[in-house]
C-alpha cells in the first residue's frame, strides 16, 4: 500500500462509500454488458451533416463511372493517340462533413481522373506543375525508364511541364501516382488516380466503376483519421450507388491508402468474380473478400439477384468506421 | 512639458494614461502590426470540463480554451464517427457547448472521445475506466450525504470526544496535542496544494486555473484574519474557543475540498473499488476532531455543548456540500478555487496556532507533536 498517494486514496475512498451507501439504499443500478446492448438501434456510427461535393468540385457518384478518354486522335499508321493535360493544384478538401484536408491534387479532385485506354494506344499525358513543390506522375505499366516519372525521369519543378509517353500495356486495373520525395506524403496528400487499360478484344458488357480505396491523415500524425471509397467518408453510406438486379457489375478497386499495410473490400449477400490486377480475361477466385497492400488493385465482377440495399466495405473495422462503409442500392 | 501637464486639471491627469493605453491598443489590433508571424495554422484547443455516462449515452460540456475559434466538425468515439448532436459548432475564445451522443459504452472498460475539428485536428479525451455517472434524484444524493456523513462528519464528531480526556491533561500534553494540531494542519496543507494545483492543470488554460486557485487561498488568507481580528476585538469568545472555530473553518473548508474531488471522481468514472478505504479514511479523519478540540483543553470554562455541535459541523458538514457540488456541478475551475480557499484557510489557521503557542514553540513536547501529528496523518493514509 505503500505506493498509495491520497488523490487515489480519495477516489477510492469515494467509490468505496457510493458502494456502501448502495448497499444501504438498495436503489443504485449496476449496469450490465446486456442492457448496453439493447442501445445498439439508437444512434450509431457515422459522421454528421454533409460535405459541399460543390465547393469540393467533384462529387463520388460521378467519380464513380467517370472515364477519362483524353483526346482522341490518329497518328500516321492508324493507331489511337489518346492526349491528357494534368494540372497539379493545392486545394482544401472536405473529406468528411465539416472536416478539411489541404490535399495536393490532379486537377482539383481526389483521386484525378481515371485515365481509360485500350491495350496499345499511345498515351501522350502533359502535367503542368502549378505548385510550390515538385511533382510527377509514375505510371503503373509499361514505359521506357526516361518516363517513369520519379526524380530524375520525368519529375516535374513548380511552374514547369513535362509530357509522358508511352503505349497502354499492359490490359488491366493500373493506377498512377506521384513519386517526389517525400514519397508518403506527395501520395497521403492525394496525388494518385485510376489507370484502366482495356484489352483489345473488350470485355463483356457491364456497368463499371472505380473504387479508388483511400485514406487521410488529417493531424499530420501518422494515423489516417479518415478512410473512404473515392474521398468521402460515409459517401454511398448517405447516398448509396444505385445499381439494377440481374446485371453485371465490374468495379475496379484500387488500393492507395497510406500508413497501413492493408486495406480491403468485402461485399454483403454476394461473391465477387476476382481478376487480379484485371490482367486476365479469366477470373482467378471467387470470393466475397479481398485484401490488399498499398497499390495492389483488382478488378471485381458481381451481380445481385435481389433488390434491397446491400452493405460493402473494408474488412478491416476500424476503417469501417473511420468512413470506409457503402451501399448498393439494387433495384 | 512637465510643468503644462501639471496645469492640467486632475482629472484629465488621471484619465489621460487610461485613454492613452486604450489608443495603443486600439491601433494595435487595427493595424495587426505582428500579423505575418501569425501565419500559422490556427492553434485549437478545446478542454473537456464534464463527461457524464447514462446508460447507452455520452454528454459532454466542452469548452474552446484556445486563442482561436474551433469549430467541432465530427465526434469519434472509441476511434468511430458517431451520430451526434451538438448545440454550437463553431466556439469562440472561451465558449462551450454541450455535445450528445447515443453510444453503447461498455462498464468496466476504457473510453475515449475525439473531436475533430474543422482543420482535421482530433482533440482527445480518454476516460479510463467507464462507469455509470450518478443522476441527480434523491437516492444518488442520499447517498453522496452518506458517504459524506462517513468520511467527514462522524470522524471529526468521534474526535472531538476526545475533549474530557484534554481537560484533565498536563500542561505538556497540552503542548504536545496543540503541536500535533499543527503537523497535522501542515500535511493538510501540502496535500490541499498538491490537489489544488493538480485540477489547476485540469482547468481550460485561457481561465488559468493557477491564477484562480492562488486569489482563492490569498481571500481565505485575508478573510480569516480580519474575522479573527473582529472577533477578538469583541472578545465575545476565548482565544481558546476562538483557535478552536478557527481550526475547525480551516479544516471544514479543507473538507468541502476533499468533498469536492470525491464527488467529482465518483461522477467522472475515475474511480476504483474498495469498502475497507472508508474506515481508513474515518480514522484519517478522527484525528481532524482532536486536532479541533486541543485549543480547548486550557480553558477556564467548558465551552457549552452547542460550541461542539457547531464545530463538528463546520468541520465536517462541508464534506456533504462538497461531494454534493463536484458530482452534479463540477468545473474544475470552481475545483481550483474551492482548493484555493481550503489551502489559504489552512495556512492562516497554521499561522493562528503557532502564534497562540509561540513561547512553548522550542519545548521538546512541542516538536514531538509536530512530528507526530505529520506521522499520524501519513499513517492513517497508509492503513487504507
Amino acid at each position: 500500500m505503500g505506493g498509495v498517494d491520497r488523490r487515489s486514496f480519495l477516489k477510492r475512498a469515494g467509490a468505496a462509500g457510493a458502494l456502501g451507501g448502495a448497499a444501504l439504499l438498495g436503489s443504485r443500478d449496476i449496469v450490465s454488458a446486456q442492457s448496453m446492448h439493447d442501445h445498439m438501434g439508437h444512434g450509431g456510427h457515422g459522421t454528421v451533416g454533409t460535405v459541399d461535393h460543390v465547393r469540393n468540385g467533384f462529387n463520388p457518384m460521378e467519380l464513380l463511372t467517370e472515364f477519362d478518354e483524353g483526346e482522341v486522335s490518329r497518328d500516321l499508321s492508324g493507331r489511337t493517340v489518346r492526349e491528357y493535360e494534368f494540372v497539379t493544384v493545392n486545394k482544401d478538401i472536405e473529406v468528411a462533413p465539416g472536416v478539411f484536408f489541404p490535399a495536393w491534387t490532379y486537377n482539383g479532385r481526389v483521386p484525378g481522373p481515371t485515365i481509360r485506354a485500350t491495350e496499345g494506344d499511345r498515351l501522350r499525358i502533359k502535367l503542368v506543375n502549378a505548385t510550390e513543390h515538385p511533382h510527377s506522375m509514375h505510371f503503373h505499366g509499361f514505359h521506357i525508364a526516361g518516363m517513369d516519372g520519379v526524380p530524375g525521369a520525368g519529375e516535374v519543378m513548380p511552374g514547369e511541364s513535362f509530357v509522358y509517353e508511352f503505349d497502354a500495356e499492359p490490359f488491366g486495373t493500373h493506377l498512377y501516382h506521384c513519386h517526389s520525395l517525400p514519397l508518403k506524403q506527395h501520395i497521403h496528400r492525394g496525388l494518385y488516380g485510376g489507370f484502366i487499360v482495356d484489352p483489345k478484344k473488350g470485355r463483356p458488357d457491364a456497368n463499371e466503376m472505380v473504387m479508388v480505396m483511400n485514406a487521410f491523415d488529417t493531424n499530420f500524425d501518422g494515423v489516417n483519421e479518415v478512410y473512404a471509397v473515392n474521398t468521402i467518408a460515409f459517401a454511398y453510406v448517405n447516398e448509396p450507388i444505385p445499381i439494377r438486379a440481374g446485371e453485371l457489375q465490374r468495379a475496379h478497386v484500387i488500393n492507395i491508402t497510406e500508413f497501413d499495410p492493408l486495406n480491403s473490400i468485402h461485399l454483403h449477400a454476394n461473391f465477387f468474380n476476382l481478376f487480379r490486377t484485371g490482367t486476365s480475361l479469366t477470373p482467378h477466385e471467387f470470393t466475397d473478400t479481398i485484401s490488399m497492400g498499398q497499390a495492389e488493385r483488382h478488378m471485381i465482377e458481381f451481380t445481385y439477384k435481389d433488390p434491397g440495399r446491400f452493405m460493402f466495405h473494408a474488412h478491416q473495422t476500424e476503417f469501417v468506421e473511420l468512413g470506409w462503409m457503402s451501399f448498393f442500392e439494387v433495384s | 512639458m512637465v510643468a503644462r501637464v501639471a496645469r492640467l486639471p486632475n482629472w484629465v491627469a488621471a484619465v489621460l494614461p487610461a485613454l492613452l493605453i486604450a489608443a495603443l491598443v486600439f491601433g494595435f489590433v487595427k493595424l495587426d502590426p505582428i500579423g505575418s508571424l501569425r501565419e500559422v495554422p490556427p492553434v485549437e484547443a478545446i478542454a473537456f470540463e464534464r463527461t457524464v455516462l447514462t446508460e447507452g449515452h455520452i454528454s459532454l460540456h466542452v469548452r474552446n480554451d484556445g486563442p482561436d475559434p474551433v469549430t467541432i466538425a465530427q465526434v469519434m468515439i472509441d476511434d468511430a464517427y458517431w451520430n451526434h448532436e451538438i448545440g454550437d459548432r463553431t466556439l469562440g475564445r472561451l465558449e462551450s457547448t454541450s455535445i450528445d451522443a447515443d453510444y453503447p459504452w461498455a462498464a468496466g472498460n476504457p473510453l475515449s472521445i475525439g473531436l475533430v475539428t474543422s482543420t482535421g485536428i482530433v482533440i482527445q479525451h480518454n476516460i479510463e475506466v467507464a462507469s455509470l455517472s450518478p443522476s441527480l434524484d434523491g437516492s444518488t444524493l442520499g447517498i453522496y450525504a452518506l458517504l459524506g456523513l462517513y468520511i467527514g462528519v462522524i470522524p471529526i464528531a468521534v474526535g472531538l470526544l476526545w475533549f474530557p480526556a484534554l481537560r484533565r491533561a498536563s500542561q505538556k500534553w497540552l503542548t504536545f496535542f496543540l503541536a500535533f494540531t499543527v503537523g497535522l494542519l501542515v500535511f493538510l496543507l501540502v496535500d490541499t496544494v498538491s490537489e489544488g494545483l493538480d485540477i489547476a492543470n485540469q482547468t481550460a488554460a485561457a481561465l488559468n486555473g493557477l491564477g484562480v486557485f492562488f486569489i482563492g487561498a490569498l481571500l481565505a488568507v485575508s478573510g480569516l484574519a480580519w474575522l479573527s481580528s473582529a472577533l477578538d476585538a469583541q472578545r465575545k469568545v476565548t482565544s481558546g474557543l476562538l483557535l478552536a472555530y478557527l481550526i475547525a473553518s480551516g479544516i471544514g473548508l479543507h473538507n468541502l475540498g476533499e468533498g469536492l474531488a470525491v464527488g467529482a471522481a465518483l461522477t467522472s468514472g475515475e474511480v476504483a473499488l474498495g469498502t475497507f478505504l472508508v474506515v481508513g479514511f474515518a480514522l484519517h479523519n478522527t484525528t481532524e476532531g482532536l486536532a479541533i478540540v486541543a485549543p480547548l483543553g486550557a480553558e477556564e470554562e467548558r465551552p457549552g455543548l452547542r460550541h461542539f455541535v457547531a464545530l463538528g459541523a463546520i468541520a465536517g458538514l462541508p464534506t456533504i456540500l462538497g461531494a454534493w457540488a463536484g458530482g452534479f456541478a463540477f468545473s474544475p475551475v470552481w475545483g481550483s478555487f474551492a482548493f484555493g480557499i481550503a489551502a489559504g484557510a489552512i495556512a492562516q489557521v497554521i499561522w493562528a496556532i503557532s502564534r497562540s503557542m509561540r513561547e512553548r514553540a522550542g519545548s521538546g513536547a512541542a516538536v514531538l507533536g509536530f512530528c507526530v501529528g505529520l506521522v499520524a496523518m501519513y499513517a492513517t493514509g497508509l492503513l487504507a
